[in-house]
């Protein structure tokens, strides 16, 4: 058996490993490729009733119109900028947290330190959405009970949209950090203690040691995190933004994402083919920000690239 | 001295850290024991002066409660068990050296995380073609094979000695029989980790019920808790017909009545949980 019945061959020799891969296999056929023929919607104007062969081709006419309306710059720059928050502040806490919890000498308040900041990492974003509204809420939040206590005015914030940016990114922080953290923790962990007793011996200061040992060795995989995180810098996160946010229409000129405008256009306007247009138009400039990132990355530190 | 200013530092932000993380628990746990009087007129506090079971009594007098408990215990379980199957076997196969075709599997599943089908075409798969709207099976089929978990599975496997494989093949058995019998066993702490990962993301999932689940009967916990917080009838979504317009329905108790419901399992795992999410991430984090 050679070369021209090669595939078969394979598949029959190895039939039971292929066994064990084919519910998987099946699964991203039908669920991770199947659904990209969606994307042919964004070229079409897609009728339910026609179905996706019924329907009418119009070509680029879904992008124009999303490209007329000045709704398309907004919604990248919020998904940019604040996935750039989400990157710069979420990483640097969670590094910083690492570093910090690596200083601790005394076992119990580590273990519970750890306890506590990886906590928030476990409930869902509705959940968090409800402890923001405990703290936001004009009426009963505590921010503003706080705020009248020290004898300012209380505030409307859910009616401000210049402070939710911030507001959002402190949310990620605080959900997000303490997992992050035993990422870095761990490859902490992992350095040589032989540097630091180097150091210890040249007189070097615990700080010192933090800038000059353990943040050099970490570089490969804070490079890596970042990386895979501009990767994602076109896609918001749904699952948050929408429960914190929700459809209150005051708050989308800074919060409005790709994936939020995406939705809206889809289950609230059931427009389709519009929907189609902006998450293909996202996907696209996904996938050029990871190649792009990666090269980039590959040119600075060969060995930090992704793939 | 300096050392002493430092480490007193590293105390005191990570102390603040900790407190911040743990305040909003406390806040929605403390509240819901308050009187929905005390919410309305002096907001929430951390130290409420009343106590009341009103939130929870007016919770656990409908059926919502615990159907939408027994929605997301089925889909947290079920998806679970069928989640890891399909990804620890999936995952095998792709590090397996005989399998010609692992490195065209892996690319993939590896493009999925690059380039995504979308919602819309998701939406329509979902609703049209497989006709799963308001089925309990539009929230467990999406999310059984997930690539991040896979590829976690896959660096383990590889790090295993393949004399494990070549003994077995020589008593006779197949690779199926290998794979459950002499390489899941072994992997246990990496499947225990995965297995987590998936029991978070079925139990949290709000995505999914909010697309495809109208069906207030199939609504799983978090889709519960999006309706008590959007709802202000949420004496009829709770307690069904009844509605007895003479009292005061404890809306924000409820709220935060329903938040510590869903929350309690997770906080009663999460201590025998987090040294497997540990091992887990750092495994992860080694990439293959």
């Amino acid at each position: 058996m050679k070369g021209g019945s090669g595939f078969i061959y394979e598949i029959v020799k190895n039939r039971y490993l292929y066994l064990l891969a084919l519910p998987g296999i099946l699964f991203l056929l039908i669920f991770a490729y199947t659904p990209m023929v969606g994307h042919l919607l964004a070229f079409q104007n897609y009728r339910l009733a026609d179905g996706l062969f019924g329907s009418e081709w119009v070509g680029f006419r879904n992008f124009e119109f999303f490209f007329g309306s000045k709704d398309w710059l907004r919604v990248t720059w919020n998904t940019v900028f604040l996935n750039g928050l989400f990157l710069v502040f979420g990483l640097g806490t969670a590094i910083a947290l690492a570093v910090l919890l690596n200083e601790v000498t005394g076992k119990w308040f580590k273990k519970t330190a750890q306890s506590f900041v990886f906590l928030p990492y476990f409930i869902s974003w509705l959940v968090v959405s409800m402890m923001v509204q405990t703290m936001f809420s004009s009426t009963e939040g505590m921010m503003n009970q706080a705020l009248t206590t020290l004898g300012f005015e209380g505030m409307d914030w859910y009616l401000m949209p210049g402070v939710w940016p911030y507001i959002l990114t402190f949310v990620y922080v605080w959900k997000i950090a303490g997992y992050n953290s035993i990422i870095f923790l761990a490859s902490i962990t992992g350095i040589s203690s032989e540097y630091y007793e180097c150091a210890r011996m040249e007189g070097a200061s615990r700080f010192q040691q933090i800038i000059y040992i353990t943040l050099p060795l970490l570089r490969p995989i804070i490079i890596i995190m970042t990386l895979l995180g501009i990767g994602r810098i076109f896609y918001g996160d749904f699952g948050m933004i929408y429960a914190i946010i929700g459809d209150v229409g005051v708050l989308f000129p800074t919060t409005d994402v790709i994936d939020t405008y995406a939705y809206r256009a889809l289950r609230q306007m059931g427009n389709f083919s519009m929907s189609s247009a902006i998450i293909l138009y996202q996907s696209f400039m996904g996938l050029i920000a990871v190649i792009f990132f990666n090269w980039l990355a590959r040119k600075v530190d060969s060995d930090s690239r992704l793939f | 001295m300096r050392e002493r200013i430092f480490v007193g530092f590293v105390y005191v932000f990570l102390t603040l850290f900790a407190l911040i993380c743990f305040i909003p628990f406390w806040i929605v746990m403390i509240n819901s024991f308050a009187n929905e009087a005390l919410i309305q007129s002096s907001g929430y506090q951390l130290f409420p002066t009343s106590f009341s079971l009103d939130a929870y009594a007016m919770l656990l007098s409908g059926n919502q409660v615990f159907r939408s408990y027994g929605v997301t215990l089925f889909v947290t379980t079920t998806g679970t068990v069928l989640g890891v199957l399909l990804t620890a076997s999936f995952a095998y196969v792709l590090s397996h050296p005989k399998v010609k075709y692992r490195h065209v599997l892996s690319f993939l599943t590896f493009f999925t995380m690059l380039f995504g089908a979308g919602l819309v075409g998701f939406y329509i798969l979902i609703a049209n073609w497989l006709g799963l709207k308001d089925s309990i099976w539009a929230l467990i089929l999406p999310y059984l094979l997930n690539p991040f978990y896979a590829f976690i599975l896959v660096s383990y496997y590889r790090s295993l000695p393949y004399e494990l494989n070549e003994a077995a093949t020589v008593d006779g058995a197949n690779d199926i029989h290998i794979f459950f019998r002499v390489i899941w066993p072994i992997s246990l702490p990496v499947i225990a980790t995965v297995a987590l990962f998936y029991a978070l993301q079925y139990w949290n999932d709000w995505y999914l019920s909010l697309l495809f689940i109208d069906n207030y009967k199939l609504h799983p916990l978090q889709m519960m808790i999006r309706q008590l917080m959007s709802n202000l009838n949420a004496m009829s979504y709770v307690g069904g017909s009844q509605t007895d317009y003479n009292i005061i329905v404890p809306t924000y108790g409820m709220q935060l009545a329903i938040v510590c419901v869903t929350i309690g399992p997770i906080v009663f795992v999460y201590p025998f949980v987090q040294k497997y999410f540990i091992k887990g991430m750092t495994l992860g984090s080694v990439k293959g």
